[in-house]
Order: C-alpha cells, then structure tokens, then sequence
C-alpha cells in the first residue's frame, strides 16, 4: 500500500514536470490559444477556430462557451488570451479591464420573434408592438393593433405568451437595447441589460430553452439568436424597420443594418438601423483582447499567434463560413475598422499586423517563425 | 378479547405492508428504465466506433451532414481523454487525502475534533457544484492564469471528498474493535494494523466509495464550465484547459446542428458509469467483511 | 514506533485539511459577498424576495431563492420517503440476503449513477410534456417537475444507506419478537425501525443535502422565475439554479449577491445537518 502511494506520487510529480515545459509554448512547438464568452457565436467559432487549427497544425485554439460577462471576467483575470461578447464594454466595465481592450468584430447576427401560430404563416411586427407585448400591454393575438398591422392573416382569439431568457445573455441584452430604442416606455420601465425583471412571460434557459417552449406552445412568441433560429426553421416574424419596410432576418438584411456609421473603435449597437433593407434587431459580436499584449508573461510569439487569429477570422475564408451557417459576414465598412483596430494591438510597442495604407492586398501571414525586423512589410507578402 | 381476530388482523396488516414494499420498490425501479430506454433509443444512431476514435464535430460538419440525410461524423475522443484527465488527477488526489481522514475519523470517534471535521465533512457534500467551481476557479485558474485540468480535478477533488471519508469512515467503523486489537496486541505497529489487517478487510466497503465517488463526478458539468473550459483536442496537459463528456452534452445541447449527439454521448457516459458501478458491486461481495 | 507517529502526524494533518478546505471556502465567498452584504445588510438581503437586474432599480434579495431551494428539497425528500423506505425494507429486512434483493439494490443504486444533465435533459424532453399532460401547468416547468425529478435522483441516497442500517440489526433481537408472536410488520415497526432509526435519519439528511445543492436537473427543470414561487405548480428559482443561472454574464453587486447566495446554501447545509446530528444524538440515547 505505501509503495502504491510513493508510486502515484512519483508519477504524479514526473507528469507534471513534463508538463510545466510545454505550458504556454515558448518555443512555438505547441500553442495554446484559450478564450471564453458569450455563446451566441459559439457554433460559427466553434467552426472557424477549428479551420484555423487545420491550418495551422501547431496551433490549438480552446474556446469556452461561458456567457459574455463570464469572458470578461476571464479576460479581466488574464485567465484567457482573449474573451468574447455580444455586448461591448460600457465605460465602467472598460475602467475595471485595468488597461486598454480591444473589440474586434467577428460576424454579425441578429434576433428573431419566433412564434408558433397554427394556421398563421407569415406576422408582422413593430418594435413599439414587440415592447408592450412584453410588457404585458397586449395579451391576445387578436389585439385590434395587432390586428392592424397584419390584414392580410386572421389572427385568433388566443393568448399571447412572450417567452424570455432566464440566464443572462448578449441576446437578451441586443433585444432590449432596440426596445429601449423604439419604445419610451421600455425605456423608462425595464431598460435594457443581459438580464431584465420581467413583466410578462415564460422564462427559459438559453436558446433551446426559449426554442423548445415556443415550439410546444400555441400561440408563443420568444426571441431567439437568428442562427439558432433559422437552422431549425422556426417560423418567424417580419419586423418593420425604421425606414418602414417589413424585413426578415437573412444574411442581406443584417448586413445592410451595418450600413451606417460605424464608430472607430467598433463600440456600436446597429439596432433599429437607418437603411431601408436593414433587419432592425441585427448585432455585433467581438472578441475582446488587450491592446498592449505585454502583461503577465506573454511572449512575443503568443500575442502574434494571437493576431494570426484574429486575422483569419476576418479573412474571407473566416467570414465565408460565417455565411454559410447562417450569420451574417462583416460589411466592408465594419471590416475595414475592424483590420486598422487589430492594427493597434501591439507587444511593448511593436505593432503586430500593421494597417497598410490603401491599395495594399491584405494577406494573412501563415508564418509563425518570422523574426521581427524593422521593414515596414514586416514580412507580409 | 376476540385473539383470533386481531391475529387475523395483525396478520393481514403484514401481508399488506409487504405487498406495499414490493411494489414501491417496483415504482422505484421503473424511472431507470424510463431513462435508459430514452437514452438507448434516442442515442444507438449514431453511438458508433467513431465516438470513441474522432474528436467532436464541428457544426459545419455536422450542418452539412444533416442537409445530406448522414449521420453526424465525429465523434467525443476529446471529452473521453479529457474525463479521463480530470478525473484522474481527482482520484489521485481524493483517494489518500479521503482514506487518511476517514482512517482519523474512525480512530477517533468522540472526540471533538474528529466530531468537527465529520461535521464540516458533510458540510462540503452538501456544497452545490456551481460553487465549488467558484472556489476552483479563485484558487486555482487565476492563480494559474489559465483554465486547466487541473482546476477541474481540484473541484472534482472536493466533491468527491466526502463520499470517500464517509465511506472510509463508516466501513471501518463496521469492523470489529478485535481486529484492531488483537493486531497491537501480536505487537504490531498501528501502521500495520491499520494498512495490513483494517482497510483489507474493509476494502470492500472503501472500494466501493471510491467508486461512487467516481461515478458521481463523472456527470459534472457545472463546476467544469468553470475550471476546465473546454478543449477540442486531445491531450494531457494538467495546465491546459481540457474537455469532459458532460462539458460536450452541454454545448451540444446549445448547438442546433449538434444536439443528437446529446443523446449518444449520454449513453456512453451511462455506460461508463454503470460499468464502474457493476465492478464497484463485484469488489465489494469478494471482499465482503 | 515513529512510523506510527508519522502516519498519526499524517492522518492528523489530512483532518486538518478538511477544516483548512472549509476554512477557506468560507473566507473566499465571504470576501467575495461583502459588498452585496454592505449595500443591503445580512437581514436586509436575507429577507428581500425582490430581484431586479436593471441597472436603473439594481436590486438584490436572496428570499426567493432560500424558498425556492427549501420548496423544492423538502418536497423532494416527501415524495422520495416512501419509495426509498420500501426499497430499504425490501433489501435490509423483507428479502434482506435473497437473489432478488441485490438485483433491486443495484437497480436502484444505479439511480445514483445518473449524471445530472442526463436527468436534467431526460426531465426536459419526456417528462416534461407529461407534466403538461396531467395538467400541472401550462409549460411544464415549475417546482413540481423538478422536485420529482429530484426526489427521484435522491431515492439511492437514502435508500441504500438505510437497507445498510435495517440489515445491521442483530438477529437476536427479532428473533425474540418472532418467538413472542410478532408478524414480521410488527417487528419491522418495533426492533428493526427503532434500532436502525439514527441510522436511516443520517440517511436521509444526506439525501436532502444532495438535494439541496443540485445544480444541473433543477436549472434546467425549474422555470428560473426570480420570485416567490405561488405553490407547487408554479415557476421558481433555487439558490443553486440562480447562481448557475446568471453567474455568466453577473458582475459588480449582482455577481457579489449571487456569491453571496452560495455563502446562505451553504450556512443552510451547515444547519440542517447541526439538526440532523442533534437528532441522532437523541434518538441514539433512546
């Protein structure tokens, strides 16, 4: 029995000798790269991280699916190399990062109003209409201002059951930014957050919950994040836009939401968007990193590998996925910003992925042993 | 007094009573089958030898292979390396950590300070594992300034615990007082009594703690969101972050084009746990005391 | 004789570390709730069954929850009693040693091994719409369906334990209450319960303590309504499920109020089994 336990002992100290070599991979044998955040992305970066390691062989990319808050936290605690939110920092948030974060957009999405109505195949809604069913003003589908806004449907005589999310979540806080933005008495009663006091409803738990409840139940509305949504074929509503067009939610019509201007450092909610083709509830999601990646004991090589990341989800490959499981790619605008933001991320005062001036075709470099030198290419070809 | 009667009553009491036993045990049996049945139905299309040799799909993959009518490839070789990590560094960890503190507890009844740590024992069954991953994380991931294996084994350690002394702890208890004593009397050191001629004879009882103590852990998801994260690899990197089978039914329950796997990574989590729970029940009627 | 020392010194020292463990635990959620504690007061949070995210009318109070938890634990533990209670006279008394005996008790035992997400999905996908069905409410979700997926996950833990206990009464003693006359429910209701009675109490604290810090089932199953729940058929929140809940996305005083919310659980756990061993020393001095 002793010998047992010196035995395990032993092993157990000679496993992790061999690990505490190949911790963070200093020699660029073996990279680790984690992050953690929201999961209203999870699946698209479930996909491009995946490309990415099949690209680069050495390189291992671990993302947790946590909840934005959670991601920040980690990012805070300098647990993670980057986190991910659907909800950028407010000015409070961006004090307690303790230094400067970087938000790189990713892709963009949006929330839907999935309903399950026998015999009603196609609804209309407003922003203001959305807000007071949530609130608890307008119980039944045939409410005359429902009634109103669909002349072409029969609504029936049942009640109405708005469904929400009981966890916290980029989601709900996009939903209730763009109710803050249509409704004035949103605005004032519930406000807008990644998790509210509810008046009416059903709560559930992420977006199966949500799905699930509103899939068993007649006469059910809930909001769910437009990927989820549409990979299942939930029904969902055309919501009136602030240019007066009924609009559902695909590809074209989240992207032209993005089609405004777009602050520099990509701090922005694209809700209730000016451009006629736009889908009103439509959102950003980013993946946060710190600006001066000298911290803790972060090499070169690591806030390279880093940059490399970033910069291949934004390549075309990594928005072509995007695209093809039903989120929406950056706009060129949104890009552009978003390639001089990564241009900034520096180690102790070297950029990393310069911005080159226009005209230049960017590429993402592929090399991971190139010694920095002072060429202003800084090896790109 | 009528006898006869209230024999006759008493007599029917009994035959009801008995009655009753039998058929709540019935009901009481009747949800595991209910549970297995959903979950072999819903989880044999696609529990196959890839589960076991691929790393998890992507939701592309599985998108595409949904659109053509095929089953979804891939597999959870990154969960099933990863439990194995995790729980593993648990094991090392928990098993002499408990043996030690249910041998005390044993020696020691009565006392107060034995009456404490027994206390404060029970205390940490009770700990939801949502906080235990709370704890992990502020005493491990951060200090270590990453999500690791090795902060999920430290909360798995934790919960895992109390099983293993209490086990330990009442087995021993269990045992007759002349084992130990005619042990020291024959001029043994405790230390030999207590490894040579105690735990032998209740290795049943401790075995099988330890194996409920594993089982139990082994379908923790809540305080491995917190400490392991999640990888979509295989390694064995203590350091790193690393997958787990229940970390994977949680995210594939949260993806649309993965949520049948749910099914398929249940099942052989279930069968892993039965498995153990069988051999658990072997060990324990060998060396029943 | 000084290996016998060292091996004392050690397993000293392992006792030690669950004080150490404990110790510990209590200071980081502690120092981690202090500001939800100072913004609102122990009684003033204690008490406060209001819970508003909002960060116009911030608000925090543990009271739903505390309810939520106590609801749905001690509900569980009724409704778990009389089948863990057949399952443990089935196996420590009535067919106590008999083939049959160890089929059931390993059938019940594997209950246990059961992860917690299976329960929570298997609740979720089947045993949800039954409760619609039998018109408990209208979606399913609530105290109701959770308890009984609880009080089912909780049957091994008491059950197992208390057969342990009834088959450890010696046979001495029913036998006399056998030759006196006594029926076999007669000797059950006055030898074998009584004698075994600490035993199958300490049983069942360790059920409902299982009970209590369920995380998984009950987040899934519950409803997550951050208020009061109206009765049984109501939606809810328990302190486990509201911390596994909102802990992703919470920072600043919400994020303190929810640890804070883990410190209550666990000072909860802490009193139930002080009462439980309160009333094992009694019984045990009967």
């Amino acid at each position: 029995m002793r010998q047992l336990l010196l035995f395990t002992i032993l092993s157990t100290l000679l496993i992790s000798c061999g690990n505490a070599s190949s911790g963070s991979g200093e020699s660029g044998t073996a990279m680790t790269i984690s992050g953690a955040g929201a999961t209203f992305p999870y699946p698209y970066y479930n996909i491009v991280f995946r490309d990415y390691m099949r690209l680069h062989g050495n390189a291992t990319v671990n993302y947790g699916a946590i909840g934005s808050g959670g991601g920040i936290r980690s990012l805070r605690d300098r647990s993670v190399d980057f986190g991910a939110s659907d909800a950028f920092l407010n000015q409070k948030e961006i004090g307690s990062m303790g230094a400067e974060v970087i938000h790189v957009a990713t892709c963009m999405g949006g929330v839907v109003m999935a309903y399950t109505l026998n015999e009603v195949d196609s609804l209309r809604l407003t922003g203001p209409l959305i807000a007071d069913i949530y609130l608890g003003k307008i119980k039944k589908w045939n409410d005359p201002r429902l009634v109103a806004e669909n002349s072409t449907v029969k609504l029936p005589n049942l009640e109405i059951t708005p469904v929400y999310r009981s966890d916290g979540s980029g989601t709900t806080f996009n939903f209730s930014e763009y109710l803050t933005v249509v409704s004035p008495e949103w605005k004032s009663i519930m406000g807008k957050g990644k998790a509210l006091k509810w008046e009416a409803g059903i709560a559930a738990k992420g977006n199966p919950g949500v799905a699930g409840i509103v899939q068993q139940t007649e006469g059910a509305i809930g909001y769910i994040g437009s990927e989820y949504a549409l990979t299942l074929k939930l029904p969902t509503a055309k919501l009136k836009n602030r240019a007066g067009f009924y609009v559902d939610a695909t590809l074209a019509s989240i992207s032209a939401a993005a089609n405004v201007k777009l602050p520099d450092d990509m701090r922005a909610t694209i809700t209730d968007s000016g451009d006629p083709a736009a889908y009103p509830i439509s959102l950003f999601t980013w993946l946060l990193v710190y600006r001066d990646q000298h911290y803790d004991d972060r090499t070169l090589s690591d806030a390279r590998e880093l940059v490399n990341l970033l910069r291949y989800v934004i390549s075309p490959e990594g928005q072509k996925v995007a695209a093809q499981i039903n989120y929406a790619p950056l706009s060129e605008q949104a890009l552009d910003k978003t390639r001089q933001l990564i241009g900034e991320i520096n180690w102790n005062g070297e950029i990393l992925a310069p911005y080159p001036p226009p005209g230049n075709h960017i590429a993402v470099a592929v090399s991971d042993s190139v010694h920095v030198t002072a060429s202003p290419n800084n090896g790109q070809q | 007094m009528n006898h006869s009667s209230s024999i006759v009553q008493r007599k029917r009491k009994d035959k009801t009573i008995r009655h009753l036993v039998g058929f709540f045990s019935l009901l009481a049996m009747i949800p595991l089958f209910f549970i297995l049945w959903d979950v072999i139905s819903k989880g044999y299309k696609n529990f196959n030898l890839r589960l076991f040799t691929e790393v998890t799909p992507s939701s592309m993959d599985a998108l595409l292979a949904i659109s053509n009518g095929d089953p979804i490839p891939g597999g959870i070789l990154n969960g099933i390396t990863g439990t194995i990590l995790i729980v593993g560094l648990a094991i090392l960890f928990s098993v002499p950590l408990g043996l030690f503190i249910g041998i005390y507890l044993a020696d020691n009844q009565g006392k107060r300070f034995a009456g404490l740590v027994s206390y404060l024992t029970d205390l940490l069954q009770g700990m939801p594992s949502i906080v235990i991953g709370i704890i992990a994380y502020a005493w491990v991931v951060k200090p270590l300034g990453s999500y690791s294996a090795l902060a999920g084994s430290v909360a798995l350690t934790i919960m895992m615990l109390p099983m293993i002394v209490r086990s330990t702890e009442e087995t021993l208890k269990m045992l007759p007082l002349s084992y130990k004593e005619a042990g020291l009397a024959l001029g043994s050191s405790y230390t030999n009594v207590v490894f040579r001629i105690l735990i032998p004879s209740g290795f049943g009882g401790i075995f099988t703690g330890i194996l409920l103590a594993i089982s139990r852990v082994m379908g923790e998801t809540a305080p491995l969101m917190l400490t392991a994260l999640g990888a979509s690899v295989v390694h064995w990197k203590m350091t790193e972050p690393a997958s787990a089978i229940p970390l994977l039914i949680w995210d594939f329950y949260n993806d649309p084009n993965l949520v049948d796997l749910i099914w398929s990574s249940s099942l052989l989590l279930l069968i892993v746990i039965f498995l153990l729970n069988w051999i658990a029940k072997i060990v324990a009627r060998k060396w029943k005391v | 004789m000084n290996k016998d020392s060292l091996f004392r010194f050690l397993l000293f020292t392992a006792a030690l570390l669950v004080l150490l463990f404990t110790a510990g635990i209590i200071y980081a959620l502690v120092s981690r709730s202090t500001e939800t504690f100072q913004e609102y007061g122990v009684w003033g949070f204690v008490g406060n069954a209001e819970w508003d995210p909002r960060s116009a009318t911030e608000e925090y109070g543990a009271f739903s929850f505390i309810l939520g938890t106590l609801y749905t634990s001690f509900f569980a533990l009724l409704l778990c009693m009389p089948f863990s209670l057949a399952v443990a006279l089935f196996n420590g008394e009535y067919y106590k040693g008999k083939k049959i005996s160890s089929a059931v008790r390993s059938i019940v035992d594997l209950l246990a091994g059961i992860p917690s997400i299976v329960y929570g999905l298997w609740g979720f996908y089947t045993l949800r719409p039954l409760v619609i069905a039998l018109g408990v409410n209208a979606q399913g979700f609530g105290i109701f369906l959770s308890s009984v997926v609880l009080a089912i996950m909780i049957i091994p833990y008491a059950s197992s334990l208390s057969s342990e206990f009834l088959s450890m009464v010696p046979n001495n003693l029913k036998e006399g209450a056998y030759s006196l006359g006594a029926t076999q429910i007669e000797v059950v209701q006055h030898i074998s319960l009584p004698s075994a009675g600490s035993g199958i109490v300490a049983s069942y604290i360790l059920a409902l303590g299982r009970a209590l810090g369920e995380t998984m089932a009950v987040t899934m199953l519950i409803g997550n309504t951050n208020r009061i729940p109206r009765g049984l058929s109501d939606t809810g929140n328990t302190m486990a499920s509201v911390i596994a809940n909102q802990f992703g996305e919470a920072d600043g005083l919400k994020l303190s109020s929810l640890i804070a919310i883990g410190l209550l659980l666990f000072i909860i756990t802490a009193i139930i089994n002080l009462i439980a061993k309160l009333i094992m020393k009694k019984l045990s001095h009967v």
